[in-house]
């Protein structure tokens, strides 16, 4: 009897899971528990669509939907506005019909439409400003020049070419000492880096790594990005954040809608809700994403760690990601011949 | 003749594993950096890989490092094996060899990471020979080939051991006795008993720390950083930055076709030294 009981209760459980509709959603796995806490659970309670997700870095998934092209699995996908660039000229993303999203108003204006012609819409913003150890270097730190200060030579490290914040940083360089962020060639910033690349401890690929050399004393001074700027300020450490005279570099992180999607409706759905208030508000509480919905309001000590406020947002930089795209491999090249001896 | 059958079909499991998961991609993946449906042949991208001056730069630079790696691990690795085998307390000989297994069992990011701790400006080294008044001021150990070096010594040291170890236990113990009593000395011994008699493992145990090397990749790129380019660090760039394919496969074939040769050489060598002995 009892046995009966357990195969009928799970058959109607297998029902149920069958029934709700699903949303196959391409990204990171990172803070797993929180995105169900935040947006997977409330969004099956006001939907009845559950949120299936595919998980894995930007390269990874890339690659996985373009062999999925004809046929694809993903209706959704969260990218690195550089990898949203790449889906995009590899035809993989639908253009998203904004005036479906009732929470696209209260986002910041450069979250709108950052691939262009609204293949994307960014959902989450993190700035890149400097780091610096308050008790070895006398400072003050006040411009991306001040990496070329003696005082801290030997002390530095800078984003390595192929990470993401590499190729906008160079550009950043290219603006300051060439004048023009927007060179093929980035003249002016690959003469400044190769002179600077002896004062550089290494060019860092990852957050870890970084905070690792802050740990050690090998960096004194860095550009960092946002996201990772609580972690560094668990070290202990006497840092401070800067944010220099010519502003801080913006990044977006983008959700698009791939293109053959089979829940188009859901994938609406789902959009609307990330950039809604009440979920930017919670994902910005638990620290996972800073807010582009303007609509958000969070107390001081969380604002200390995120992507937030007037001053902080106003100073944001945003480069095309397609013109790196385009010159993204001559760059790395370049990049291979001159720094990588 | 059904008892040879059954060996066979014993064999069948291991053999259509191999032959879906290893040989049909591989041969895929070959035939695809030479020839594409609707390109036809395509060689360019060979080309392009041997012309460009920072492709052979990390070419030439990770078969030194590997090679290099190889040779000191065999120096390194034959006579701990053969303190090893010698030991005649058997829990002993256990425990040294969990011991010598130990480093693989270590993550190998946090095993990475643990090497910035020694050779950081501040790290026990430099910490070491400024105390020795060696050098007034910390050196610049990390990300030099040389650190890459002792990082990929390191973490494949365990594996020649191990190859070293089994061939040295295959060993008949009375042969040695034998070939001292007609009056080998101590060098005839090594290179006319013991190096002929294990030249598999020598073989075996050069192959895995050889092609760990040229593979590897976390170490290359945490310890070398961007100023050390290897060839796995460059094709890590071409599949995950540019996606550049075509140029990611010419590099893991030429990685595939290099371990072949070294592996077909070392063999070469290794028997020739057998014929003479």
């Amino acid at each position: 009897m009892k046995k009966i009981l357990t195969i009928f209760l799970l058959l109607i459980l297998a029902m149920i899971t069958f029934c709700a509709a699903k949303l196959n959603v391409s990204t990171w796995g990172f803070n797993l528990d929180l995105l169900d806490k935040n947006i997977s659970k409330p969004f099956l309670e006001r939907y009845g669509i559950e949120i299936v997700r595919e998980l894995g870095n930007n390269s990874v998934r890339l690659t996985k939907l373009i062999s999925q092209k004809n046929n694809p699995v993903i209706d959704v996908v969260h990218f690195a506005d550089y990898y949203a660039v790449l889906a995009l000229k590899e035809g993989l993303l639908q253009p998203i019909d904004v005036s479906k999203l009732k929470n696209y108003a209260e986002i910041y204006d450069f979250a709108k439409d950052p691939i262009g012609n609204n293949y994307g819409v960014g959902y989450t913003v993190y700035s890149m400003g400097i780091v610096y150890r308050t008790d070895k270097i006398k400072g003050p730190v006040t411009s991306w020049k001040d990496f070329w200060n003696k005082e801290v030579a030997g002390h530095i490290s800078l984003p390595d070419i192929t990470t993401t914040q590499g190729p906008p940083l160079m550009m950043l360089f290219n603006q300051i000492y060439g004048g023009n962020a927007y060179d093929p060639e980035l003249k002016a910033a690959f003469e400044r880096v190769n002179q600077l690349k002896k004062n550089v401890v290494t060019f860092y690929k990852t957050s870890s790594e970084l905070i690792n050399l802050f740990k050690m004393g090998e960096v004194w001074m860095a550009p960092v990005q946002r996201f990772s700027w609580g972690q560094f300020l668990q070290t202990g450490l006497p840092l401070a954040w800067v944010i220099p005279q010519e502003g801080m570099l913006g990044f977006l992180n983008v959700i698009s809608i791939v293109k053959g999607a089979k829940n188009l409706e859901g994938a609406y759905k789902y959009i609307d809700f990330l950039i809604s208030q009440e979920v930017q508000y919670a994902q910005a509480m638990d620290l996972v994403d800073s807010p582009v919905n303007v609509n958000v309001i969070v107390p001081q000590e969380i604002a200390e760690k995120l992507t937030y406020g007037v001053d902080h947002i106003k100073s944001l930089i945003f480069y095309r990601t397609d013109f790196i795209v385009e010159n993204y491999d001559r760059w790395i090249n370049k990049w291979n011949e001159l720094i990588a001896q | 003749m059904p008892n040879k059958m059954k060996k066979y079909t014993l064999l069948l499991p291991a053999l259509v594993f191999l032959f879906i998961f290893f040989l049909l991609p591989i041969l895929s993946t070959i035939v695809e950096s030479v020839y594409q449906p609707q390109k036809g042949w395509v060689v360019g991208k060979y080309l392009q890989f041997f012309t460009q001056r920072v492709s052979r730069i990390a070419y030439t630079r990770s078969l030194t490092i590997s090679l290099l790696v190889t040779i000191v691990a065999l120096a390194i690795g034959y006579p701990s094996a053969m303190a090893i085998v010698s030991v005649p307390n058997d829990s002993l000989k256990s425990l040294l060899m969990t011991l010598v297994v130990f480093p693989l069992m270590t993550n190998p990011v946090a095993r990475t990471f643990s090497w910035l701790a020694v050779l950081g400006r501040e790290g026990m080294i430099n910490n070491l020979l400024l105390s020795l008044r060696l050098i007034d001021s910390p050196r610049r150990f990390l990300y030099t080939p040389g650190a890459v070096f002792f990082g990929l010594l390191q973490l494949f040291l365990p594996l020649m051991i191990i190859s070293l170890v089994s061939a040295l236990e295959n060993l008949p113990k009375e042969v040695p006795l034998a070939a001292k009593s007609l009056g080998a000395n101590a060098f005839n011994l090594f290179t006319r008993i013991y190096i002929p008699l294990t030249v598999e493992g020598i073989v075996a145990g050069s192959t895995l720390v050889f092609t760990g090397c040229i593979t590897a990749y976390v170490t290359p790129a945490v310890l070398g950083g961007s100023r050390v380019l290897m060839l796995s660090t460059l094709l890590y760039q071409k599949t995950s930055v540019t996606l550049d394919w075509g140029m990611a496969t010419v590099i893991a074939v030429v990685m595939l076709l290099t371990t072949l040769v070294v592996n077909y050489l070392s063999r070469k060598i290794s028997t020739l030294g057998v014929s003479k002995g």
